[in-house]
């Protein structure tokens, strides 16, 4: 009885979600619409993702459902309950572990989570059984007992995921889970997500800019941007919609590349084959139905014309190609480097 | 697999149904956190220590030899040297050179993510600061008894002429009275911390605050032998009112409306600041 009413049930349900900053100190002054009218659910048993680009939303979306953070409209549940007037029984039912690590690097792997145990209210006896569960699980178990500031940046994460864990949450927030880890890890912890949701019918929503993150894990996802959902469907199906091979046109960047890239789409358009051509920052993406035919039909127009190309590429549609369609920008994928914080595609939205 | 399914709701039922540990186990529970991590930090320990005891040093030798030449008790001589006067003043200054860096591990805590623990489990945001108060203050208290302890070995080491006059007993209310100022204090620093969320600010605002405090207060001088401003200033400091009490706790002996008047002073600065930092603290995420 129990496992039909979690299983069909909507665990997580967000209606018309708005967030609005707003403007502080100079340069500033303008308030910023961080989340705009978002509205989806997830079912018990999802793993659920939003995909988007920093300073789309993912982190202030999850941080109000979370109850991190005041909404300022819009009506969020979890499992039936009101995120704001029952926010304590929400919290007993969710674990989070956000995009900064928060492990206490001055208390031991076990101590860490010992503390979180308690927090939840567990009794004693049940916080040692879950600790050493969690620290074997996890690997921890030879670190456990040294402080977390000498662990590696993938222990760290599992730390940090171990504590989000501790109450047997039934749903995981993850914000941003494999950011500035090493492929390695990063498939570690996939592997580890992967197994938490099919062995404990956990229902995950996790935030990643990594296309191939949403890829791999996501069973549905809503593609972010500039705080409202542009697309939602599996991976599969949001892949299916461009119906099409992707032939990438990169056009040389010399003096010509406005106007050769407006050439380009309008020649691209008229090829035979094309459904759907459309201009990105570095030129044009075209959807063909047989892309290696339509590949060598556009090379050869547009050398005629004389429009020099830098890059050719054929591929089958990833999300990638589904992002473009709908925001009409490339998803670009940031790294953790302080240094080149600010780019244009951030738009100053991103909160922590 | 409907049955494996099933087992492993029934095992999250115990977790999630599990209420062991109100309030007063939250509280336990973040200060266990801190005073674990103090104990981590040698670094911090001796330092935290070793600034009492300079002062102690340092201002006794000083003022010592003006006190006894009869510059500061115009030609009186008195039967206790000038680090009696001093001592209760010492012993209040550790306790609130303590609190005016209690907000740096909220930033710390802000800044790491780690706060969104706290936030994020189903406690009162009030045990955290609770927690917190009691970490701190059982560190103040420490620090204040062990400058009294010293000082008491040193009327043997060293032949200090403190009187104690209340003896142990009265040594113990000191410690209660700076620890309980401290933990009042520490309310302004914590809620500078919230507010701004920055080491720099805080401390900044910590240090230009606590200076005039201690200074323009009779934690290391008597009323009497301060400059006319001064003494108004003094008069409406909270410090004053402290150190007075500690310093009749050792020089004279139990003066209960001075004591009084400390414990007034103690709740009034402490309700003011300690609700500002919870209005702070309240605040976030918001």
């Amino acid at each position: 009885m129990r496992q039909t009413e979690t299983q069909t049930q909507a665990i997580i349900d967000v209606r018309d979600l708005v967030k609005v900053y707003p403007g502080r100190g100079p340069g500033t002054q303008e308030p910023v619409r961080a989340v705009d009218g978002v509205t989806f659910s997830v079912a018990g048993g999802e793993f659920f993702g939003f995909l988007g680009p920093n300073g789309a939303g993912k982190s202030t979306s999850i941080k109000i459902i979370t109850t991190l953070l005041a909404k300022t409209s819009g009506v969020v549940t979890l499992c039936g309950r009101d995120i704001e007037r029952e926010a304590e029984a929400v919290r007993r039912l969710i674990g989070y572990a956000g995009q900064s690590i928060g492990v206490d690097g001055e208390l031991t792997g076990r101590e860490n989570l010992t503390l979180v145990g308690h927090l939840y209210h567990l009794p004693a006896a049940l916080v040692k059984e879950r600790v050493a569960e969690l620290l074997a699980v996890l690997q921890l178990e030879e670190a456990a007992d040294r402080p977390a500031y000498t662990y590696s940046g993938g222990m760290r994460r599992r730390l940090d995921l171990g504590s989000g864990l501790i109450h047997r949450p039934r749903v995981l927030f993850l914000d941003e889970p494999t950011t500035g880890l090493d492929p390695q890890t990063r498939n570690a912890v996939w592997e580890y997500l992967r197994k938490l949701h099919s062995e404990e019918a956990m229902t995950i929503f996790l935030t990643t800019q990594y296309m191939e993150e949403a890829d791999q894990l996501c069973q549905r996802l809503a593609i972010i941007d500039r705080g409202k959902i542009v697309a939602e469907g599996s991976p599969t199906a949001l892949k299916a919609e461009i119906g099409a091979d992707v032939v990438t046109i990169r056009i040389a960047r010399d003096e010509a590349f406005e106007t050769n890239r407006s050439r380009a789409l309008t020649i691209a358009q008229k090829v035979p084959n094309v459904r759907r051509a459309q201009s990105f920052e570095e030129g044009v993406s075209v959807h063909a139905v047989n892309g290696g035919e339509t590949l060598l039909q556009i090379v050869r127009v547009l050398d005629a014309e004389k429009i020099n190309i830098q890059q050719l590429a054929l591929s089958h549609p990833t999300l990638d190609e589904v992002f473009l369609q709908h925001t009409g920008r490339q998803m670009r994928v940031e790294e953790e480097k302080p240094a080149s914080r600010g780019g244009p595609w951030r738009r100053g939205m991103r909160r922590n | 697999m409907a049955t494996e399914v099933t087992a492993v709701y029934d095992i999250r039922r115990r977790y999630e149904e599990a209420r062991s540990g109100g309030m007063r186990s939250e509280v336990a529970w973040v200060a266990w956190r801190s005073l674990k991590k103090l104990t981590r930090n040698p670094f911090l320990i001796f330092f935290s220590l070793f600034m009492p005891l300079v002062w102690l040093l340092m201002f006794s030798q000083t003022f010592g030899t003006m006190f006894s030449r009869g510059a500061m008790t115009r030609g009186v001589p008195l039967p206790y040297d000038f680090v009696a006067v001093m001592l209760p003043g010492v012993a209040i200054m550790t306790a609130i050179q303590s609190a005016s860096q209690s907000g740096f591990g909220m930033v710390a805590d802000i800044d790491s993510g780690f706060m969104d623990k706290f936030f994020v489990a189903p406690i009162r945001r009030t045990s955290v600061l609770l927690g917190k108060m009691l970490a701190d203050g059982t560190r103040m208290a420490v620090q204040s008894s062990i400058v009294l302890f010293i000082a008491w070995v040193m009327t043997f080491v060293a032949g200090w002429r403190i009187p104690f006059a209340t003896g142990f007993f009265g040594a113990v209310l000191i410690v209660l009275l700076a620890t309980g100022f401290g933990i009042a204090f520490s309310g302004l620093s914590n809620m500078v911390a919230l507010r701004s969320k920055s080491t720099e600010t805080t401390m900044m605002v910590s240090f230009t605050l606590t200076f005039p405090l201690q200074f323009l207060s009779t934690a290391l001088i008597p009323r009497d032998l301060l400059p006319p401003w001064v003494q108004i200033f003094s008069s409406l400091n909270p410090v004053s009112y402290l150190a007075d009490a500690a310093r009749s706790l050792i020089v004279t002996g139990y003066d209960w409306p001075v004591i009084g008047k400390a414990c007034l002073a103690i709740v009034v600065f402490g309700v003011v600041l300690q609700g500002l930092a919870l209005q702070a603290f309240n605040a976030q995420g918001k």
